[in-house]
């Protein structure tokens, strides 16, 4: 069987990973420069082309395109971050994919137990889970989703998910 | 599959998470237990046929960690985490 979806690995992201209690977390980066925080569990917010990902119980990934990288680095300045809070650059860490088309949500469902379905896993939806055995970060994104992989399964799932579209 | 409750994320598969142990008794008091009382607590594993209390670590999902109550007959979950969503 073959499935009516492609796939196509992304650019790296500049990547954030933010612990510590919301009120910490805006007093030390300023409000300005975050997007909200999503008022629900593994759901995202998004503005100015900055997405805050609510990941873990007092936990969140800040994300934007590369080109950020330096700008919202000299913005959270991790290295100088108080002991309440804890930033972490993580943007070469993670190897991302979207598979997009008709089938892009059977095609996910063969390695991935979430429930894909729009009842369950909304537009804003973000949570990690895992893919083909390894723990992955999967979102909606339009035609489809995006996962992303630690960059050291990067090749293997690329392989995995070539083996599924034959 | 078990469906296990998580706080954080609502129920998941339990392929998301990894099984923590057990939940000990408490630590006996060391002036007033005995030998026996030390050796059943330091070795003995509770591995009763019915609802068993266990730690839970949701390690490809969210990190958190859970206890539970697990029917060892019948994997049911007979009581997850208050909180879980």
């Amino acid at each position: 069987m073959s499935y009516d979806a492609a796939f196509a690995r992304l650019p790296v992201n500049a990547c954030f990973d933010l612990k510590g209690a919301e009120s910490a977390l805006v007093e030390w980066i300023g409000a300005e420069m975050l997007p909200g925080f999503p008022a629900d569990a593994n759901r995202c917010r998004k503005a100015n082309g900055v997405s805050l990902d609510h990941v873990g119980p007092r936990h969140w990934l800040l994300q934007a395109d590369i080109d950020r990288e330096d700008e919202l680095n000299g913005a959270l300045r991790p290295h100088e971050a108080p002991a309440e809070v804890s930033i972490v650059r993580i943007s070469d860490t993670m190897a991302t994919f979207r598979i997009t088309g008709t089938d892009a949500a059977h095609m996910l469902a063969i390695g991935c137990p979430l429930d894909l379905h729009e009842a369950a896993f909304p537009e804003d939806a973000v949570s990690f889970t895992e893919f083909f055995g390894q723990k992955a970060l999967v979102r909606r994104c339009v035609g489809g989703f995006e996962v992303s992989v630690e960059q050291s399964f990067g090749d293997m799932t690329e392989d995995y998910l070539t083996r599924a579209l034959r | 599959m078990m469906l296990i409750p998580c706080p954080f994320c609502g129920n998941r598969s339990e392929s998301e998470f990894a099984y923590g142990g057990p939940v000990k008794p408490d630590r006996p008091d060391s002036h007033v237990t005995d030998d026996e009382g030390w050796v059943a607590f330091l070795t003995t594993v509770p591995n009763p046929v019915g609802p068993v209390h266990e730690h839970w670590w949701h390690v490809k999902g969210c990190g958190a960690w859970l206890t539970i109550w697990r029917d060892t007959r019948t994997h049911d979950i007979v009581e997850g985490p208050p909180d879980a969503g």
